[in-house]
Formats: structure tokens, C-alpha cells, sequence
């Protein structure tokens, strides 16, 4: 008799076969793709502008930033404006990723009872929908960048690993987060508050100079302080990150990328049981 | 992948329960129950073998489904598959209801583990299947739950796997559309390939499968061919003077 395809046993504690876990989830990148667009198009169904919105939102987001700065403000702080609506769409990127992976396995609990799949499926696509949001920002802040005349230079292209830092740091929190949820139904209701302090500790409505060395030292505890401040530095400033900041954001993003993923695939497997 | 055997040996102990789970995190208490919804179960499906799976409700079938699909790992023994399985244990899986018939069954194909060019392939076979019409093109939350069932069950009898297995799916849409899915998993009743049914209807149980196996509360009562499992089985129920509420006999 040949061999069998599949063998399901008992499981121990840990991860489970690699060899086999990566091709599987590979094999299914296209239903990831397709399961995060439709996804996405239904969050914005039903409404006027329907996917337009995926633009729309980042250009009413800072508008209501230009009012704040140049009208009510009264200054012409190029850098300041530049600084708050780039730091602010990178901190979307992290917090959709978060807010969309709190629930993935607890809402795809149809899909969790009735088909065998790889898990990490679901928050890896809560990511990409974060991802899909996050591209009409750029194209957004390109135009602001150029609008209101901030500077440019070859440092700028350091922007690309620090969106792949940041993009590592999103996934690896989506699946933290969508693996405790399964433990901790509370975490969604907290989650809000989580996002709303991030917001306020990082560096988005000020800029990283201005905070006192004490309070830098502290923020090490924050993962993705130094991050913004590597991103506004290299966007809007087009000064090339310093050294510690890309090292305490890498640091950071590997460190819940792996821990989270390994948690989640030693527990996925008792998600079925769990919802 | 002619004349291969395929096993399966389950034997299943203690498994955790759907409830168990921690409610808050402040409380830090544990509440879960443990439920033994198998309990030894060992059975082998060759190829060519339409197995069907009484019981009462709470009896395991479903569970024993999900082992055997790899949706839930066994917590004692060893499932073998020889051969692609797929899973139709509930309809409509990976469906979006904002989205059009056509987009879902994309989805539902790509969910139940095809890839692109088969389901495009097939399109037009589901298509004609689901005898939607024109609706294929109208968003989902516009469909009736009959057409809804219809779309979906259309997109699953496509998947052509070695294993099939099928839980409750059969009580779909009008008594017509009841007759054709049937019809379609009869023809999927080759020598090549076994099919799993789990079903209340003891009738349709028996006139498709040609062997039967009948759980009671995880353990495995009796196996053999449909005619005798139902007979005992019936008797088994009516001796527990409870057949109203358990079965739709």
C-alpha cells in the first residue's frame, strides 16, 4: 500500500510540520488575495463612492490636518504638516493591520469549522488589507510632498526598508493579536484604547526631537516610536534614520513577528475547539 | 491513484469543548469541560466505498468529520488519508454576501482549495448548474436562501477530490434542485473515490451509500451494510421512546 498523503495525529505542544505547513499556505496565496479584496469591498459596499473612499480618506484626513495647522493655526509649517500626514499614514498601516487582525480568526469561525486551511491565513490577509489601504496614502502623500515644496534627495529611498520593517511589525501584531483574541474575547474592546495611546506616544502629532532624552529612553518600551521617527525623518526630512532607530524598530518588528507567529501556529490548531 | 486503499483508523479520547475558553482576563478562571466526542473509533474507507454516518444529535458524526478533514486534530489515535479531500460540511463557506455570485464562486472555489484556473474552467459547468441565470451577476444579500444554497452547493459538487465528504448538505433548496444535487453525488460515486455522508434522512442514506457505520455518543455501535445499521438503529431509537424529537425519520 503507498504511503499516505496526510497523516493527522495527536499534537504536543509546538509548531507544527513546517515542511508541509509553508507549501500549503503558499498554495493558497491567490484566495488570500482574493479573500482581502472582497474583503475590502465589503467595508466600503454600499456606499456612493465605494472604493474611491480608499483614496478619499487619506485626503480628508489631511485636510482636517491642514485646517488644524494652517488655518486655525496660523502657521505655513510645511514640515510640520508634511511630518503629521506621513507619520499618521504609517501609524494606519500598523493600526488597521491591528484592528483587522483582533477579529480574523473569531469572525472567519465558518470558514475555520468547515475547511482545513492554514490559520495564519486570516490575519495575514487582516495585513494586506491594511497594506491596500495604506497604498493610495502614499500615492496622497507624494502629491502633499510635492505640493507644499518639501525637500528631496537619494536618502529617501531608505523608505523602502522602513516599510518593509513596518509591514513585518503590522503582520507580526495582526497575528499576536488575532491569537490572543481567541483567549481573550476582551482584547477587541480594549484594542481602541490600545491604538488611541500608541498614537499619542509615538511620535505623530509632535516630532521625536522635540521630546526630552528621559522620556526617548522610555519610549524604547514603545515599538514603533523609533520607526516613525526613521520614516518622517527619511520623508519628509530626506535625511537618511539613524542607525539606533533602525535597529530598535527592526529589533521590535522581528520580535513580534516571531513570537506572535510562533503562538499562533502552536495554538491554531486548537482554534476549531475554541470558537 | 486506481484501487488504493484508504484508512482511516480514529480512535479519539477527551477532546476540549467548543465552550471551553477563557472569558475574561481579569478573572483569570479557567472554565472548560472536557467532552469525549469520540471514543475509539476505528474504521477504514476504501475507494469506491460510499459510507454513510447515522446518529443521534451529539452523537460525533460531525466531529468525526472534522478529524477526518484535519479541521480539528485528534486528541488520541491517528487518521491516514490517502488521497485529496475535500470538505462540504457546511454550504457556502468563504461566501461574501456583498459580492456577486460570479465573485463568490471564485471565492467559495478558491476556499474549498482550487486554484483559479480550474474554477475558470469550471465556471460555466457551476454556472449552469446552479440554474441562477442572469442572477450569477447580482450581489449575494439579493439572493433567496434557496439560491444562496443552490450557488453554493453547485460550486462543491465541481470540486472532483478522491474523498468527499458531505454533512448535511443535502437538504438544500426546493424539492427539484434536492433531486439533481443528489443526482450529482451519485455520479460521484466511482470506484475511484469515496464519499463520506453525514444525514438525518435515513432514506437517502440508504439508497446512496453501501455501507453504513452508526455512532452513539462517540462510540461506534455498528457497521455494515445501510439496510441492517438502519433497522437497528431505528430500533434503537424507538426502544428509547425519544424518536420524535431526535430524528426525521
Amino acid at each position: 500500500m503507498e504511503k499516505p498523503v496526510v497523516v493527522y495525529e495527536p499534537f504536543r505542544a509546538g509548531l507544527p510540520p513546517m515542511r508541509e505547513y509553508m507549501p500549503s499556505l503558499w498554495s493558497r496565496r491567490t484566495f488570500i488575495a482574493e479573500f482581502s479584496r472582497s474583503e475590502l469591498r465589503e467595508q466600503n459596499y454600499g456606499s456612493i463612492f465605494g472604493q474611491l473612499w480608499l483614496v478619499l480618506n487619506p485626503l480628508l484626513l489631511s485636510g482636517v490636518y491642514f485646517l488644524l495647522i494652517y488655518v486655525i493655526g496660523g502657521s505655513s509649517d510645511a514640515i510640520r504638516f508634511g511630518h503629521l500626514t506621513a507619520s499618521l499614514f504609517l501609524f494606519y498601516l500598523i493600526a488597521n493591520s491591528l484592528t483587522g487582525g483582533v477579529k480574523a480568526i473569531t469572525s472567519g469561525q465558518r470558514l475555520i469549522l468547515n475547511t482545513s486551511f492554514p490559520r495564519i491565513m486570516l490575519p495575514i490577509s487582516a495585513t494586506v488589507i491594511a497594506l491596500f489601504k495604506f497604498i493610495p496614502t502614499l500615492f496622497v502623500f507624494v502629491i502633499i510632498h510635492a505640493v507644499i515644496g518639501l525637500p528631496y534627495s537619494w536618502q529617501m529611498l531608505w523608505a523602502i526598508p522602513i516599510l518593509l520593517i513596518a509591514l513585518i511589525m503590522a503582520l507580526g501584531m495582526a497575528i499576536l493579536i488575532s491569537c490572543i483574541n481567541v483567549y481573550f474575547r476582551d482584547i477587541s474592546s480594549m484594542l481602541p484604547y490600545l491604538t488611541r495611546s500608541l498614537l499619542y506616544l509615538s511620535p505623530i502629532l509632535y516630532e521625536a526631537s522635540s521630546v526630552s532624552d528621559r522620556i526617548r529612553t522610555l519610549e524604547i518600551a514603545n515599538p514603533i516610536f523609533y520607526l516613525l521617527d526613521a520614516w518622517s525623518r527619511v520623508v519628509v526630512h530626506a535625511e537618511a534614520p539613524s542607525m539606533n532607530s533602525l535597529l530598535h524598530a527592526t529589533a521590535w518588528a522581528l520580535f513580534i513577528f516571531l513570537t506572535g507567529t510562533y503562538f499562533f501556529l502552536a495554538r491554531e490548531r486548537d482554534f476549531a475547539v475554541r470558537l | 491513484m486506481k484501487d488504493l486503499g484508504l484508512t482511516y483508523t480514529t480512535s479519539i479520547d477527551k477532546k476540549p469543548t467548543l465552550k471551553a475558553r477563557l472569558k475574561t482576563l481579569g478573572r483569570g478562571k479557567k472554565h472548560t469541560r472536557i467532552v469525549r466526542a469520540l471514543n475509539d473509533v476505528s474504521i477504514d474507507v476504501h475507494y469506491g466505498t460510499v459510507l454513510g454516518i447515522i446518529g443521534s444529535n451529539g452523537a460525533g458524526k460531525s466531529s468525526l468529520m472534522r478529524v477526518i478533514s484535519g479541521i480539528v486534530p485528534p486528541t488520541q489515535g491517528r487518521v491516514e488519508v490517502f488521497g485529496s479531500v475535500s470538505t462540504l460540511l457546511a454550504l457556502g463557506v468563504g461566501f461574501n454576501p456583498s459580492m456577486t455570485g460570479r465573485d463568490n464562486v471564485y471565492l467559495g472555489g478558491l476556499a474549498a482549495g482550487m486554484s483559479r484556473e480550474e474554477i475558470d474552467a469550471s465556471f460555466d459547468s457551476i454556472a449552469e448548474f446552479s440554474e441562477l441565470g442572469e442572477s450569477i451577476d447580482a450581489p449575494m444579500r439579493t439572493y433567496s436562501s434557496g439560491m444562496y444554497a443552490r450557488l453554493a452547493f453547485s460550486v462543491a459538487a465541481v470540486v472532483e477530490p478522491d474523498i468527499l465528504i458531505i454533512d448535511e448538505a443535502l437538504s438544500t433548496g426546493d424539492a427539484k434542485f434536492k433531486e439533481k444535487s443528489l443526482n450529482r453525488i451519485k455520479e460521484l460515486r466511482t470506484a475511484d473515490r469515496a464519499l463520506i455522508l453525514v444525514s438525518h434522512a435515513l432514506a437517502t442514506i440508504e439508497d446512496i451509500c453501501n455501507e453504513v457505520i452508526w455512532l452513539n455518543k462517540g462510540k461506534l455501535m455498528m457497521r455494515g451494510n445501510p439496510s441492517d445499521v438502519i433497522a437497528a438503529y431505528r430500533e434503537f431509537v424507538d426502544a428509547r421512546k425519544s424518536a420524535s424529537s431526535d430524528e426525521d425519520v
